[in-house]
């Protein structure tokens, strides 16, 4: 029996194929404030933490399919939990329009329509 | 974690294994386990676990930005009210139907006191690792994961490995504590004794620790080593690998005979940070070879042998806060168990041995770590040092083999459990291992009379 190993662990990993994050990802944060606080306080650990599996903040590629899935879909993950992504995003003080505003923010999709 | 262990993995391409039967595939990821509902009918936003097996749908959410209004909170918000952190608690501490409290908007480092660092409760161990190290100093221990609340490692006894090193309420000098009458107490080892000791591991069952005044060490360098031997090789060192080093803890991974050792040491060298981290593969193989080889432990054995047993040790020098902990995203359940160091090795064999012939689907591996004494009450470490032994069910898994099977072994060699992790234990059973509990519970009474903040998995915990 052939088994390769390397391969089905890697397949066995929530995390999906890396991408590049933007150089300056450590940096970023959003201009509300209190978004922001709530950004460093829960989303920040993971995503801009490039060996996380999460999807790094602002990175396009890794965002694009996700975007596509729409915001409801995307607000569910987060409160649920979805692979590696903890329910709610460790932020029990965020309410769904905070975890809507973070998504926007992450996905660098703040000016697109609601 | 041993799933950070990337270096095992070196040269694992392909492992060719002699099958009767031609190829079994047995690889579909496992679907997720059931969802509560995002919104209940009440329109109530879910709060959930990270390992998902705790959920409730809270009347209201606290997010206070100040003690007073932490106070104010506790004495009127709707009951029970439950403060949480990162949500990495196994057990029911979190669930209400009241009000759900999150300190995160206090957070930071408050202020020094000479070498010791003020620090707001809500203030996630990941972020208090490089607020410290701006100081020059850190916390002299941290566990396996960074994202926990300071307010909830302290609640539930967290701790790291180090035969001289105790938990981190262990390192608390001082602490404060908000109250269901509105009072913030202050207390330490001479004001307030009583409650100090009750508080550093109390479950948010006294009130809500806002501020805690943490002993600090050095900030230094560590070279971290990981390495993969014989389990039995592991058994035989163990003691002398816990007096010898700074930090150590080994990872038992049941059907290899295997065992994965890691040690930190204090040194000067040049700083070589750990290889980017590949945290679910080692966790990864593991699992594929249970989905493919679990009909045949010997086959099971040979394929894990051959990828793990000849595995480069991996080997890095850098601050020790960014060594001892990190992210863990491979989701589990756990049930963990501390024992009198004497206990600890032979109830690990019987874990084990346990785990071989009753549970083949069990992939993640056996963790045994040491911590020093500590005085608080309701410490798992009180009264002496205690030998920590962990076991993890992935998160897609059956995990009731914790209660049936695990845990009979752990009490019988005098084991108490983690208050964060799985266990059944409540009332009596817990009062026979804690001296100072009806201690504990006097304090509980004459600070929360009406019982504000109990839910009904602490109502259960503190039962007659």
């Amino acid at each position: 029996m052939l088994l390769a190993v390397a391969g089905l662990a890697l397949a066995g990993c929530s995390k999906p194929a890396a991408t590049a994050a933007p150089a300056d990802v450590t940096g970023l944060r959003p201009a509300d404030r209190r978004l922001a606080e709530l950004y460093e306080g829960a989303c920040k650990t993971c995503h801009v933490t490039p060996g996380s599996g999460a999807p790094q903040t602002h990175d396009h590629a890794a965002w694009a399919p996700r975007w596509k899935q729409g915001e409801s879909v995307l607000l569910d993950h987060v409160i649920q939990g979805y692979r590696a992504m903890p329910a709610l995003g460790q932020c029990a003080a965020c309410a769904p329009d905070d975890f809507k505003a973070l998504i926007r923010f992450l996905a660098d999709k703040e000016g697109a329509p609601k | 974690m041993i799933s950070r262990r990337s270096a095992l993995l070196t040269g694992a391409a392909a492992v060719t294994a002699a099958g009767a039967g031609g190829v079994y595939v047995a690889t579909r990821e496992k679907p997720e386990p059931p969802a509560p509902a995002s919104i209940d009918s009440n329109g109530r936003l879910l709060w959930r676990n990270w390992s998902g097996i705790q959920h409730a749908y809270p009347a209201a959410r606290s997010a206070p930005r100040s003690e007073a209004e932490v106070a104010a909170a506790l004495t009127s918000a709707q009951a029970p009210v439950r403060a949480v952190g990162a949500g990495h608690s196994f057990t029911g501490l979190v669930p209400t139907t009241g009000t759900l409290m999150s300190l995160d908007a206090l957070s930071g480092v408050a202020r020094w006191e000479g070498s010791e660092a003020v620090v707001w409760a809500g203030t996630r161990l990941g972020a208090l690792g490089p607020a410290l190290a701006e100081k020059g100093r850190a916390m002299p221990n941290l566990p396996d994961i960074n994202k926990q609340s300071l307010g909830g490692a302290m609640g539930t006894g967290t701790h790291g490995t180090g035969a001289r090193l105790k938990a981190i309420h262990g390192d608390a000098m001082a602490l404060r504590l908000a109250t269901v009458s509105g009072e913030i107490i202050d207390c330490d080892a001479a004001t307030n004794a009583d409650i100090f000791r009750a508080a550093k591991v109390s479950l948010g069952a006294l009130g809500v620790i806002t501020q805690v005044r943490l002993a600090t060490s050095p900030n230094r360098r560590l070279h971290r080593r990981v390495w993969v031997e014989p389990f039995e090789e592991t058994l035989a060192q163990a003691e002398a690998r816990w007096a010898k080093h700074r930090n150590f803890e080994f990872y038992a991974v049941p059907f290899t005979g295997l065992a994965a050792n890691i040690t930190h040491d204090e040194t000067d060298a040049p700083a070589r940070p750990r290889a980017a981290e590949s945290d679910d593969a080692f966790l990864g193989v593991l699992k594929q070879l249970r989905n493919l080889l679990g009909f045949s432990t010997p086959l099971r054995r040979a394929a894990a042998r051959a990828l793990l047993g000849s595995a480069k040790p991996e080997e890095a020098v850098d601050e020790g806060w960014k060594l001892l902990s990190t992210d863990r995203p491979v989701r589990f359940n756990e049930m963990e168990f501390h024992l009198p160091v004497d206990a600890q090795l032979p109830a690990l064999k019987e874990v084990v041995e346990a785990i071989e012939v009753h549970r083949h689907d069990v992939f993640f591996p056996i963790e045994a770590r040491r911590i020093a004494a500590d005085d608080a009450w309701l410490s798992p470490f009180e009264g002496g040092p205690r030998g920590s032994i962990a076991v993890h069910a992935y998160y897609k898994d059956d995990f009731a083999f914790l209660y049936t099977l695990i845990q009979p072994i752990l009490l019988r060699h005098g084991g108490r459990p983690h208050w964060g992790k799985l266990h059944t234990l409540r009332g009596q059973q817990l009062a026979s291992l804690y001296p100072n509990w009806n201690s504990f519970l006097e304090v509980r009474r004459r600070l929360d009379p009406a019982g504000r903040l109990l839910n009904p998995y602490l109502s259960g915990l503190f039962e007659p």
